[in-house]
């Protein structure tokens, strides 16, 4: 569950969002899409809490969030199963039984064998696939996707978008799903909302 | 294969770069007062004088000791205070005065004052390199901690990474590299602060063999210890330096 209630946002004299209210329901997943600088990427900080409203409040339900980032956002000097594995090492999960969960991840991401694997090496896809196996090994119970596949080609993105669909639908998180497509964003998404600059949002439907 | 023969050029010139110094010395010394300007074969025999009676031995071990601890204190202060000093802008501001102070007072003045303390012995010279050496490692870590990728913090932050996660696995990694260049420049700076100081505020040690080779017009040993200490440098720098940046930053190298 995530709710917005009367949400503000400025950075200096830039408005991004004027009384903002959404609720997005548990298990639902929203799709979001806007032009660019539109405050897309605002939004998901604002649910993190890592940047904090102006006015008005952001509810979010208890529990672990995964993040993937627009870009893959990977620690250079970790390997692929390290990389992972922090983010569960980041929730008290000792550093065996981390890696263990980890690798489980990457394997369900198709990166089976790239465990030892360095960032640099990987393609800009698997890269992109270890930071969704990094969102997921939180066991999120939300979600939030930051237009993951922008940088990747168009047949390795409906394979990944098949693995997250796939992963979203049993896992059951509330998920917002941020792009720029509006046709990827029905491909996935419940629900539609556009975010209309400097104003708040607009239900598409799905 | 590119690599190998690009490296076996560079080896190459620097072979030739050390002959040439070598050629020019000799050259000297044949013009130049040999009381004053030793050639490389009499300060060869004086070197292998001085390693067969073992003082060569006796006294590199303990400039060596002094050496290793005093850049030991001084660049671990200078690294943990950068951390400290990088994450946090009140730190950093508040250790600013004293960074400047460091940097800016001569080293001679350090050495000459620790002695009027402290007296002659190791504990000037190691307190003599430690301050003279903090402030490089402090500023190279600083600068290294802010040039951290904020993304990459802020990643951290959106996964709930404890503080002792962000420093173990965004931080001191992120840092490795200026921290790294910071040591290797912390060395040769530590290498002649022990010396000036042995040079002023010892009894024993390669700087002050060189001193009393000085004080007796001894010029072929003059000239060996002048050796011993390039050949010191060198084991650090290529025996100990270059492999340590290697390990720490391999997994760059795996990029390539
Ligand atoms: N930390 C910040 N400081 C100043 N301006 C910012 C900051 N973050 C975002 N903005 C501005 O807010 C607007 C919305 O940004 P963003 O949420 O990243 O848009 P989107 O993700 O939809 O492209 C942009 O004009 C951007 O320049
Ligand atoms: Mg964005």
């Amino acid at each position: 569950m995530i709710t917005f209630q009367n949400v503000s946002k400025a950075f200096d004299s830039l408005k991004v969002f004027n009384d903002l209210s959404l609720h997005v329901a548990t298990g639902e997943i929203l799709g979001v899409v806007g032009p660019s600088g539109s405050g897309k990427t605002t939004m998901l900080k604002l649910i993190t809490g890592i940047v904090p409203p102006d006015t008005g409040t952001v509810t979010v339900a208890e529990g672990a969030v995964g993040y993937v980032f627009q870009e893959p956002r990977l620690l250079p000097w970790r390997t692929a199963l390290d990389n992972v594995a922090g983010s569960l090492r980041a929730q008290g999960k000792d550093k065996a039984g981390a890696r263990a969960a980890a690798a489980g991840w990457l394997e369900r991401v198709g990166l089976a064998g790239f465990e030892g694997y360095h960032p640099a090496e990987l393609s800009g896809g698997m890269a992109q696939r270890v930071s969704v196996a990094r969102a997921f090994a939180v066991e999120p119970r939300i979600l939030l996707l930051d237009e993951p596949f922008s940088s990747v080609d168009t047949v390795l993105k409906s394979s990944l978008m098949d693995i997250l669909e796939s992963i979203i639908r049993e896992r059951r998180a509330t998920v917002v799903y941020v792009t720029h497509d509006l046709g990827e964003a029905r491909r996935l998404a419940d629900r539609i909302v556009e975010i209309v600059p400097r104003r708040g949002v607009r239900e598409l439907g799905a | 294969m590119m690599r190998s023969t690009t490296s076996h050029r560079r080896s190459l010139y620097a072979a030739l770069g050390v002959a040439a110094i070598l050629a020019l010395w000799e050259l000297l010394s044949l013009v130049v007062n040999p009381a004053i300007m030793a050639s490389p074969v009499d300060t060869a025999k004086a070197l292998a004088g001085l390693a067969w009676g073992s003082r060569l031995w006796v006294e590199l071990l303990i400039t060596l000791k002094r050496l290793v601890i005093g850049l030991a204190v001084g660049a671990g202060a200078g690294l943990v205070l950068g951390v400290l000093a990088g994450m946090e802008g009140r730190v950093r501001s508040f250790l600013e005065p004293l960074r400047w102070a460091g940097m800016t007072i001569p080293a001679v003045i350090i050495a000459v004052l620790a002695m009027f303390w402290f007296g002659l012995g190791d504990f000037t010279v190691i307190f003599i390199v430690a301050l003279i050496v903090w402030p490089t490692m402090y500023v190279n870590t600083v600068s290294g901690i802010r040039s951290v990728d904020p993304k990459l913090v802020e990643m951290g932050r959106v996964y709930h990474f404890p503080r002792r996660l962000l420093l173990g696995e965004i931080y001191l990694p992120g840092i490795a590299s200026p921290v790294m260049a910071g040591l290797t420049l912390s060395t040769g700076i530590a290498v002649r602060a022990t010396v000036l100081a042995e040079v002023l505020g010892a009894l024993s040690g390669i700087g002050h063999a060189f001193y009393r080779a000085n004080s007796n017009l001894d010029a072929p040993q003059l000239f060996a210890w002048i050796v011993v200490l390039l050949a010191l440098m060198a084991v650090i720098e290529f025996g100990v330096l270059r492999p340590l940046k290697r390990r720490v930053l391999r997994w760059r190298k795996e990029a390539g």
